[in-house]
């Protein structure tokens, strides 16, 4: 199964996944060196708590090592880092449930920090376009919300915890975020 | 930012998202994010300027992995299980007991054959026995009693005649080389019992579309054994339908089994009533 340095090197992280399903540890710290530096980033910009972000991040990669062989044997044309993410969203709401039997609020039901800057008209001429104009303009927690919901392909439910809201707020602004981006679009 | 325009996001997006800067845009770390995910190359980019950036981060990175390491030699990734999967779609669970018994069946049938000097002659028992086996076969593919599934697999957009008779076809392919080599053993052709054995099994099938599986496979072979029997035990030689001569009849029965199997397709989309068991 031991495959060459170059090998490992040239293959994409879906092609990781398969050989790491294979039981090539090489191929897991391959893997890990690419993806958990960006794993961690988006995490603690969900999670302003280090140690349930380090908690999470030793989750994900123990989850990856041990069910590869379920992407492998699942998915031929998934995207196996989409794959990644949704093991590691899915462990952060595992993680704020726990913490909520501890009856501690939340990290990320904190409000977040939009201080406009400098450099917001440069940047938004960069990525532009009328949905990204719209996204800006919605209300912040309206947007944590509908971040939750379509970026990080979460469930109702697992918003509610991951945000530390009733389910019926989350309901509710979902349908008020989807109805201002509708209007902002059209 | 978007990799679909053959674009990348700018090394100083990158780095203000590494460092955790809480001043990006909503919409541009929305489509940072949406992009990071698709594109290799700004990955790495995130890798690079994490050492640099963001150092908290890369002591987390490295933290994770030497807590993780040493626990990965103990366990082994769990094995994909794409093949039983495949072969689930040609076999119900219940069929894997009944191939078992099949494979015993034609073991006695030869090892009777071999034995035993005289009548019931070997040939006979064999001739005797191996048109049921796929029937019974087909019973176990398609049955209230036996598979656990069955509601289930009825219930599947797949159901009907294609998944019976793939299952059917999953029956012969084991059974009839099986039986083959039995009947080689004892010294026969397989050629003689081989069009009664099809005709039998289609007969069940299209018997089965009005009675259900389980039953019809009962009746052909009681009514099989019924008319042969006597014929083996009794006057120990092979039954005389068997012949070489009966092909027409045979192929005419199976023709008539064939257009009532068709016309009566889609009775395999439903729950049979029939809830016997065997």
């Amino acid at each position: 199964v031991k495959r060459g340095r170059a090998t490992i090197e040239s293959a994409d992280e879906a092609e990781l996944v398969r050989l790491v399903a294979r039981g090539d540890q090489a191929a897991f710290e391959a893997l890990y060196r690419r993806t958990a530096p960006w794993l961690t980033i988006r995490l603690r910009r969900r999670c302003s708590d280090d140690q349930i972000v380090a908690e999470v991040l030793q989750e994900t990669f123990v989850a990856v090592w041990r069910a590869a062989g379920s992407f492998a044997g699942a998915s031929v044309n998934g995207s196996a880092v989409g794959w990644l993410w949704t093991i590691a969203a899915r462990r952060l709401v595992d993680a704020f449930r726990r913490r909520a039997r501890h009856a501690q609020p939340p990290p990320a039901a904190a409000e977040p920090a939009t201080a406009p800057a400098a450099e917001e008209e440069a940047l938004a001429a960069e990525v532009g376009g009328p949905l990204g104009a719209a996204l800006d303009a919605l209300a912040p927690e309206l947007r944590q919300v509908l971040r939750a919901m379509v970026l990080d392909g979460l469930s109702v439910r697992e918003t509610a915890t991951l945000l530390g809201l009733p389910e019926g707020t989350v309901k509710t602004r979902a349908r008020r975020a989807r109805i201002m981006m509708r209007e902002a679009l059209s | 930012v978007n990799d679909r325009n053959g674009t990348h996001a700018s090394a100083e997006l990158i780095g203000r998202y590494v460092s955790g800067d809480p001043a990006i845009t909503a919409e541009a770390e929305w489509a940072l994010e949406a992009h990071l995910e698709a594109c290799s190359s700004c990955r790495a980019r995130v890798s690079e300027l994490t050492t640099d950036h963001a150092p908290d981060v890369a002591a987390m990175v490295t933290g994770a992995w030497e807590a993780m390491a040493p626990t990965l030699a103990e366990s082994r990734p769990a094995p994909a299980r794409r093949v039983r999967a495949w072969l689930m779609t040609w076999a119900s669970p219940a069929m894997i007991p009944w191939i078992v018994s099949a494979v015993m069946v034609a073991t006695l049938a030869t090892l009777f054959g071999r034995m035993v000097a005289g009548p019931p002659n070997g040939d006979s028992v064999l001739f005797l026995l191996a048109p049921l086996v796929p029937v019974f076969g087909v019973a176990a593919a398609w049955s209230t009693g036996l598979d656990p599934m069955y509601e289930l697999a009825v219930a599947t957009p797949r159901a009907g005649l294609y998944l019976v008779l793939r299952r059917t076809l999953a029956v012969l392919v084991l059974v009839i080389p099986l039986m083959a080599v039995a009947s080689l053993l004892v010294g026969t052709s397989p050629v003689l019992w081989l069009l009664p054995s099809l005709v039998c099994t289609l007969t069940a099938l299209a018997l089965g579309s009005v009675i259900g599986v389980e039953g019809a496979a009962m009746g052909i072979a009681g009514l099989w054994l019924l008319i042969f029997t006597p014929q083996v035990v009794i006057d120990g030689r092979p039954p005389v339908l068997l012949g070489e001569w009966t092909v027409p009849m045979w192929a005419g029965i199976g023709t008539a089994a064939a257009v009532v199997l068709v016309l009566r397709a889609a009775a395999f989309t439903r729950i049979s009533h029939q809830h016997k068991t065997f």
